[in-house]
């Protein structure tokens, strides 16, 4: 029973071992202000996602047209004011998020699974495949990633499915060079031929030895992608190629909003302020993470 | 069943590269028996792990290849063996044990963690087993088994290299490979490492190839030695034979290298020059241009083999004429 009783003190002393890593991550992030101040700004969209119905209520608030309260500045029963169809702004912007954060990270990683894989086997087998799997990846790294989403979305049409794949696809050469270069960097330490020497296959070494020893560059640009993807899907979102309205859309508030700025300019500022923060607060806390994954900064 | 464990027939393996060919290996003839360890020395470049690593089949390829010979491990032609085969034998039948602890472990998984891996590669065993077994490898080489949940980094050296070792034998290996094992250690934990591995030799039963430059480390663990330079075996025999019997000039050079305990102001005696290039190995006897007692036949003619019994042997013209011929000595 004793014996019992010891197994169990020993798994908890794993359990606070294993953490220690990501603590020491952890650790080092709290120390970098402008990270924990994106991270807060972040984890509030986060609530403001996830707890959306509780906030505001989607059909009455955010979809209905109300002629009669159309163009209202902010004041205590719509803080933010409300647009040209008397739709409460605060509401779609709150939706808005859900849009925003779900195809954002969707996208991301559409691009980190597929650029990641790609990346991966180049890196790792180098050679003719390497070659072969770069030169085609540069050749869409070539095309600007926002005209290449449009041409997607345009090919393919409008709607929140194809937006993810659209600003997916797009940012695939990007991922598959990071990975690439973050599987050069480790493919050569002795461990891995450590590892090939207890006989370890290529799938073994590439998931367990080699992806986790490059992930803290995949992690950093992961987190500024995801930012430059909420931008992505907003600029879409304006120029109508992305999601279509009356769905509350960061990038189509501002483009419904935008012929009434002159005179009621909190109808674009608040969605603007939104898209600002979020890409804002994801930079942030990807430059902190950076700092805190890179070992020699410790 | 042949008593021969490990045996390797005129193996050339060449690193074939832009700027020419490097002629690692010229023509290794090596054999270990069951149980037994056999030292592998010679100074860097002398083609040691290229040697090992092709005894793993793992060979950097391109630019190495093995261009012609035979590796024949526990009644195996590794040659013949197709990737799949290997990596069931590599870690199962023979292990390897690398030269620096330090990089030879994967920072970010658990000293354990990586143990039970080479255990569930081979063992069709789930992994709370493998954990327990993980943990009982860690005991046997002297770390408490419930540090088996921290990282590399959280050894010190000659703690990370136990951790090698106890992953090396995880699966009971027939043979070990140590390259170098001691070599990134300061000599107090040399010691202790070496005792270790003597006494898990014992346990386990199983064959070595030591590598080292270090006719210390020889002396205390081997039962054979081969003398190797450029490639090539010019002087094997038993541990008492090569030591008591210095029949190679290079061999002699080396233990005129090591410091005398007795009288420690007098001055090393270095072999001069140094390895010749392996781009472009002299016609003759690799040694000549190094060696006190060269000959005009030295520089022409690869020197032959020579027996002075069924397992002492060395390749060199000084003996083919007069087989009693002394080297000057300066032996202690």
């Amino acid at each position: 029973m004793s014996n019992k009783s010891e197994v169990i003190a020993t798994e908890n002393l794993i359990k606070t071992k294993k953490r220690s890593q990501s603590a020491d991550v952890w650790r080092r992030l709290k120390k970098s202000p402008t990270a924990m101040i994106g991270l807060a700004i972040i984890v509030l969209f986060l609530f403001m996602a996830l707890f959306a119905p509780l906030i505001a209520d989607y059909d009455d608030e955010a979809i209905k047209m109300n002629v009669r309260e159309r163009l209202q500045p902010p004041s205590t029963t719509h803080i933010f004011g409300t647009d040209e169809f008397g739709r409460d702004i605060f509401a779609r912007i709150v939706w808005g998020t859900r849009i925003s954060l779900f195809v954002g990270l969707i996208s991301v990683s559409i691009a980190l699974s597929i650029g990641g894989f790609l990346g991966a086997i180049a890196g790792y087998y180098g050679g003719r495949l390497d070659n072969a799997i770069m030169r085609v990846l540069d050749v869409l790294l070539a095309i600007p990633t926002i005209l290449l989403a449009i041409t997607i979305v345009a090919a393919l049409g409008a709607s929140v499915l194809n937006l993810m794949i659209a600003v997916g696809v797009s940012n695939i050469p990007g991922f598959a060079r990071v990975v690439r270069a973050a599987v050069l960097s480790v493919k050569d330490e002795e461990f891995i031929e450590a590892a090939r020497a207890i006989g370890a296959n290529d799938f073994i070494i590439i998931v367990r030895h080699v992806l986790p020893n490059s992930m803290a560059p995949i992690i950093v640009f992961a987190t500024l992608k995801v930012a430059s993807s909420i931008m992505g899907i907003s600029s879409l979102s304006f120029i109508g190629l992305g999601v279509q309205p009356p769905t509350p859309e960061w990038g189509s508030m501002l483009a419904g909003g935008r012929a009434y700025i002159r005179d009621y300019m909190y109808i674009v500022m608040f969605p603007g302020l939104a898209i600002v923060m979020a890409v804002l607060s994801l930079n942030l806390i990807g430059d902190g993470l950076r700092d805190a994954l890179d070992p020699k900064l410790k | 069943m042949s008593d021969k464990l490990l045996k390797i027939e005129d193996l050339v393996v060449q690193y074939i590269t832009d700027d020419g060919i490097v002629e690692a290996v010229n023509g290794l003839n090596i054999t270990v028996d069951r149980g037994k360890t056999l030292g592998l020395v010679g100074e860097t470049g002398a083609g040691k792990t290229t040697t090992a690593l092709s005894i793993m089949r793992l060979i950097p390829h391109p630019p190495g290849k093995i261009i012609s010979g035979g590796i024949e491990l526990d009644g195996m032609d590794l040659l013949a063996l197709n990737e799949q085969r290997l990596e069931k034998i590599r870690g199962d039948v023979v292990s390897m044990i690398f030269q620096d602890p330090m990089t030879a472990l994967n920072p970010v998984i658990t000293v354990g963690d990586q143990i039970a891996e080479a255990i569930m590669i081979h063992q069709k065993v789930g992994q709370a087993q493998a954990s327990q077994k993980a943990r009982e490898m860690l005991e046997i080489v002297g770390i408490p088994g419930n540090r088996s949940n921290e990282y590399p980094h959280q050894f010190s050296g000659g703690m990370k290299q136990r951790v090698v070792i106890a992953i090396a034998l995880s699966c009971n290996p027939k043979l070990l490979i140590a390259d170098e094992p001691t070599t990134a250690l300061d000599v107090t934990i040399q010691a202790q490492v070496l005792e270790l591995m003597k006494s898990l030799k014992v346990k386990f039963q199983m064959g070595m190839v030591l590598i080292t430059h270090d006719l210390g480390v020889v002396a205390e663990v081997c039962d054979d030695v081969a003398i190797m330079y450029a490639g090539r075996i010019v002087e094997q025999g038993t541990l008492e034979e090569v030591f008591t019997e210095v029949k190679h000039p290079y061999t002699e050079g080396l233990f005129n290298s090591i410091p005398n305990i007795d009288d420690r102001k007098e001055k090393l005696k270095p072999i001069r020059g140094l390895m010749s290039d392996p781009y472009n190995l002299p016609k003759g006897c690799s040694f000549c241009d190094r060696c006190d007692y060269a000959m005009p036949v030295c520089e022409t003619e690869k020197p032959p083999k020579i027996y002075f019994s069924d397992t002492h042997f060395v390749e060199c013209h000084l003996y083919r004429d007069q087989q009693d011929f002394k080297l000057k000595g300066g032996m202690k």
